[in-house]
């Protein structure tokens, strides 16, 4: 019998630390409109031929804003959301070369917009999967236009000074990646139609 | 036979039952066509510390410690797996796009500098994951040059 308390304590014991670990994922993915903040432009008539991500690109401005005011919540928020974009994106409409840029990029912008939406409370992380999805959404709008006028702006010293990009609906600075700390850092590179 | 007798008696035959529920081993024992090796450089010294620290929850490959056959401790350490290798699998990754290799790359130098990885309830028990510091930096710049290399 002692043996057997043993077993069982030892057990206990190892078990702990990894009992410990579970994530907690609290992806909430209501979808509020976080759009607010994206500038209200005429369409085109040119872009109503073409296919529109403008709803994909509303969603990471409303993201990129939220992290600008250092908002982790509403990033989590604008992250779960922007994923839900993209999984009810209608690919229907596509060429077969748009389809195959879009795909391109999906499967990595929805991955980076779900950790962001399940990383409320840890703005660092947040941050990191912000600048690889900014690449992706930088891929979008060269391919498909934004229906908008966007900046290409640029962080000389996120990533440990490599730089960083972001995209932009307005052309004064206003830094996502440090927030308040360093909230006019960086430069417009690109201007984007 | 006392109360507390009793009590102990039932915990022990449920824990021996569930020793019954084994789940699938993670051993494939094969380097597939789509390693990480087969996508970009990996010298020896990194990938000594990516299998030491990594491959467990990485890859298609676990090195089972003794402890992982007593169940509930093997179905936590399984859905570690699970969740570990449904984010980067070493052993499979050259099935994704360059771009996706390149963002988990990316994502690998990020995790460790922010020292979320290895799991820290994995280094509790598991001694020889917990990496130094010149080991860190060694993974972090070999991350960032095997990322530079795919976008050339
Ligand atoms: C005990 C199992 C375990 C070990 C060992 C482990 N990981 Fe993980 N890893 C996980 C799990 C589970 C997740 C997904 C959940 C999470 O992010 O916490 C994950 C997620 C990740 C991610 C995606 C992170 C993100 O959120 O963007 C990366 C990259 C990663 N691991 C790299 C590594 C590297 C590099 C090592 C070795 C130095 C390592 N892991 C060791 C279990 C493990
Ligand atoms: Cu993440």
């Amino acid at each position: 019998m002692k043996r057997v308390i043993e077993i069982i304590a030892f057990s206990t014991l190892i078990v702990l630390p990894f009992a410990a670990c579970s994530n907690d994922n609290n992806s909430t993915a209501n979808n509020v409109d976080t759009a607010k903040t994206t500038a209200e432009l005429p369409k085109t008539s040119v872009e109503t031929a073409t296919v529109s991500i403008g709803e994909i690109v509303k969603g990471y401005l409303s993201l990129k804003n939220a992290l600008t005011v250092d908002k982790t919540k509403e990033a989590a928020t604008a992250g779960a959301a922007l994923e839900a974009t993209f999984k009810s994106f209608n690919k229907a409409a596509l060429t077969a070369e748009q389809k195959k840029v879009f795909e391109d990029v999906e499967d990595d912008a929805k991955e980076h917009a779900e950790h962001i939406g399940s990383n409320g409370g840890n703005i660092e992380h947040q941050r990191e999967h912000f600048e690889t999805l900014s690449k992706d959404i930088y891929a979008l709008v060269k391919a498909f236009g934004a229906g908008q006028t966007l900046y290409q702006d640029f962080c000389p010293m996120y990533n440990d000074k490599k730089g960083a990009i972001w995209l932009s609906e307005t052309k004064g600075i206003q830094n996502p990646y440090y927030g308040k700390k360093m909230l006019s850092c960086g430069s417009m590179k690109e201007e984007l139609k | 036979m006392s109360r507390l007798k009793k009590i102990l008696l039932a915990i022990f035959i449920g824990f021996v039952a569930i020793q019954f529920v084994q789940p699938a081993r993670n051993t494939n024992g094969q380097v597939l066509a789509t390693d990480i090796t087969t996508v970009v450089s990996v010298p020896d010294s990194v990938h000594t510390i990516l299998k030491e620290a990594c491959y467990d929850c990485h890859s298609n490959n676990t090195n089972y410690p003794f402890y992982a056959y007593i169940q509930p401790i093997g179905w936590l350490l399984n859905k570690h797996i699970q969740d570990g290798k449904s984010q980067l699998n070493f052993s499979d990754f050259g099935s994704l796009s360059k771009r996706r290799q390149e963002s988990k790359l990316k994502s690998i130098a990020n995790q460790i500098k922010d020292e979320a990885m290895p799991l820290p309830a994995y280094t509790i028990l598991h001694k020889n994951a917990i990496l130094a510091k010149a080991e860190k930096d060694l993974i972090i710049s070999w991350a960032n040059t095997a990322k530079d290399s795919l976008s050339q």
